[in-house]
């Protein structure tokens, strides 16, 4: 085109005059929307920090929940099973997440029927992603929980019939009032009478031979050999020591089906974030490797995984962020357990959460508890922060590392 | 060229690696982290008794179950006690399956739930704690109602010809609707209620007007804050929220209008309302030492339990007979009959030996 050729439109005042109204119109009402979501923020946050920062104690971080006792409450077990039962979320769902996002993007196949089935895993995760969390929850309660009835129920007094890893002891109760335990050789004997002397230990540590005594006999002076001596006919009741890498099949109400659960939850996003972060990285580099006689995965490992892995940590730990805040899923699978006092021991353990322990506690009829949901809350936004910012440090980082090849 | 690629992939694998061998790694610091936890220790020797204790049922027997483990674990730090209160109905099912060690219930066990014990062999002893009013409110500021016979409260809660506004139930009551708090159908207050305002043949209502809630707190919460509501609940959830509620006198078969308190629960002047609430243990539970010492401790201070946790306190002697029934593992229920009804009557002529049935 010629610039003989080109007109200058005629300029109509009015119209123009229109145009910018409209446009300044726009521009505050868009203005408008920005602060007022920021406005609602703002406040919220305001009124949890208010509220909520005067219990904010050394005390509170490491202390336990005590019922009607609000000031003496603290939010110690929750922290802990909150952190690990993500970390046991992010294990899981990570690999997974980013392996499946590899395949559908890097791997498509060529034959027709093959094709059919990669486009409808595709349309499902797209579709899975949207799905509220509390059908995960339900999910998860019969695909962990219970494992479909295949292994067995659970039950509180019976060793589970496939487990690993758990030490089993008798526990009785001396003469003077103390413990002290017998291991254990057969695991179905769930009680043992003692009438003869018996090899034991103590809880600490320490073995000795447990003696016996008949009742309405003089009991020995000495608290020590008072401590290793039980009347006759005493019953020492089994209980078993799980080391932290305890398994048993079903899971029942535990972390790990906790952690599962959330996994599937974050799952579609994880692949839907590292799938848009491999889509970016551009066709001439995949073409470039290729064409050095690269094999697709050398191509894949050498160039497109660096270039992704920026967006891929991202979202990463967006989703590993939802999985810390989620109540329903766990509500489902764990029961809202408050009252516990000690972190998660294992993989097979019950575990209080944040999520659940706020909740509980803002719906608690001693307004004492209302403040420290308040706190609890402040916690667990200060764990959120913590998180994004060592994504935003990773990412600068391996950002960094990118660019500069 | 080749080796700066091979020191970016190093550096991604090692990313991704991390990310995971973090998970491993930490969980077992998570493991280990059990020793870092808070300790009890005033001072005084604590018990180095440790074990788990899986506690699930009625929400309105919790509090009492919550008292005597926050006494126990101040002697016994190590012992885990998980206390769950999602319904007498819900606990029950958990409790036929073995899944827990002790039932809270705000009913007795009824003939369906025996049957499923005995289907798979749970031997259970009944220990009843405590006197129970269940408490009927309306909001403080609700002046007209003065007090209620369980004919209104049938015309109130019972489905089919139930009253859209307070004016169907008096004339004299003003012309406004009637918005009803309840528990939900898995709470064992629920079947309580049910039992005796409307009996065997109908059903509680079903309709726009009734909100049914497994929370009590949140039952309290609604009636506290609508004038013209009416609900629920067990007297020591009223206790806890005096200034936010009103309790209704209800008339006693002998004619009287009677508040929920202390004194007339016990006497059981406060008909038909006053009941009486259970723990049942897993007689496989009571084998173990923790269980068998948490009861232990569980009834000796049951009286200053029970006060504490805003109850009434039963007669001495069935303390006596229940204690005498832990300790010989007496198990069974008291409160059906051999045709499987329900065994109506005060709980000291319920509570004999010759009623047991297993």
């Amino acid at each position: 085109m010629s610039e003989a050729d080109y007109q200058v439109p005629a300029v109509d005042p009015q119209r123009a005059k229109n145009r910018h109204t409209i446009s300044a119109i726009f521009r505050v009402a868009c203005m408008l929307v920005a602060v007022q979501a920021v406005v609602i923020l703002i406040v919220l946050l305001t009124t949890v920090f208010v509220r909520g920062v005067d219990q904010l104690s050394w005390d509170f971080l490491t202390g336990v929940h005590r019922d009607d006792n609000p000031d003496g409450s603290g939010l110690w077990p929750a922290i802990i099973g909150s952190i690990v039962i993500c970390l046991i979320c992010g294990a899981a769902a990570l690999p997974i997440g980013i392996g499946t996002a590899i395949f559908l993007e890097e791997f498509k196949p060529r034959n027709k029927a093959l094709a059919i089935l990669h486009n409808l895993v595709q349309l499902n995760i797209t579709n899975l992603a949207g799905v509220p969390s509390i059908v995960y929850g339900i999910l998860g309660l019969t695909a962990f929980v219970y494992m479909f009835g295949l292994f067995g129920t659970y039950e509180a007094n019976k060793a589970a019939d496939l487990e690993f890893g758990a030490q089993r002891y008798y526990q009785v109760r001396t003469a003077a009032k103390t413990f002290v335990w017998i291991p254990v050789t057969d695991k179905t004997l769930r009680v043992l009478e003692i009438e003869e002397p018996i090899a034991a230990r103590y809880p600490d540590g320490g073995d000795f031979t447990l003696n016996v005594i008949d009742r309405g006999a003089t009991k020995p002076t000495d608290p020590t050999v008072l401590g290793q001596t039980v009347y006759r006919g005493s019953k020492a009741s089994i209980f078993a020591k799980h080391p932290w890498h305890y398994l048993r099949l079903p899971f029942h109400k535990s972390v790990l089906s906790a952690g599962l659960t959330l996994a599937l939850v974050v799952l579609p996003i994880v692949i839907i974030s590292s799938q848009e972060s491999i889509r970016a990285v551009p066709d001439t580099m995949r073409d470039a490797g290729l064409g050095l006689g690269c094999t697709r995965w050398q191509m894949v490992r050498t160039i497109v995984l660096p270039a992704s892995i920026p967006g891929i940590m991202t979202g990463a730990i967006l989703a590993m962020s939802r999985a810390v805040g989620e109540a329903a899923p766990l509500l489902a699978v764990m029961g809202g357990v408050v009252g516990k006092r000690n972190a998660p021991e294992n993989l097979m353990d019950n575990a209080a959460a944040m999520p659940i322990t706020i909740y509980n506690w803002a719906r608690d009829d001693n307004p004492g508890f209302w403040e420290l949901s308040a706190t609890a809350i402040i916690v667990l936004l200060c764990l959120l922060l913590t998180m994004n910012s060592i994504a935003i440090l990773l990412r600068y980082w391996a950002e960094k590392k990118f660019a500069s090849r | 060229m080749r080796q700066t690629f091979g020191r970016t992939t190093l550096t991604a694998m090692l990313c991704i690696g991390f990310l995971t061998v973090a998970g491993c790694g930490s969980k077992k610091s998570g493991g280990d982290s059990d020793a870092g936890g808070p300790v009890v220790s005033d001072g005084e020797a604590v018990s180095q008794l440790t074990g788990k204790i899986a506690v699930e049922g009625s929400s309105t027997v919790s509090p009492i179950t919550t008292q005597a483990k926050e006494r126990f674990n101040e002697q016994h730090p190590d012992v885990t006690i998980s206390i769950t209160g999602e319904g007498t109905s819900n606990g029950f099912k958990s409790f036929a399956k073995k899944e827990t060690d002790i039932q809270d219930a705000s009913r007795p066990i009824k003939q369906k739930e025996l049957d499923t014990c005995n289907e798979n062999g749970m031997e259970f002893i009944e220990v009843p704690v405590a006197y129970d009013g269940l408490t009927i409110a309306v909001h403080p500021k609700n002046k007209f109602v003065k007090s209620l016979t369980v004919d209104q409260l049938k015309k109130i809660f019972r489905s089919g010809d139930s009253a859209k506004t307070w004016k169907e139930v008096d004339p004299q009551w003003p012309d406004k609707k009637i918005s009803i708090f309840s528990p939900g159908t898995g709470s064992g207050t629920y079947d309580y209620f049910s039992e005796v305002v409307i009996g065997k043949e109908g059903s509680l209502r079903d309709d726009n007007q009734i909100n049914l809630n497994e929370d009590d707190n949140i039952l309290v919460r609604g009636v506290a804050g609508d004038e013209f509501a009416i609900g629920y609940f067990g007297y020591s959830y009223y206790d806890r929220n005096k200034n936010d509620l009103q309790a209704v006198p209800i008339i006693n078969p002998a004619g009287e209008a009677v508040l929920p308190t202390a004194e007339t629960i016990e006497s059981g002047e406060y008909a038909p309302f006053s009941r009486p609430l259970f723990i049942y243990l897993n007689s496989e539970s009571l084998d173990k030492v923790e269980v068998e010492i948490f009861v232990e401790s569980y009834m000796t201070n049951i009286r200053e339990i029970v006060a504490a946790a805003n109850y009434v306190p039963l007669p001495e002697s069935v303390y006596t007979a229940a204690t005498h029934n832990i300790e010989n593992r007496v198990a069974g229920t008291h409160y059906l009959t051999a045709e499987g009804e329900k065994r109506e009557g005060s709980i000291i002529n319920v509570f004999k030996p010759e009623n047991l049935k297993k």
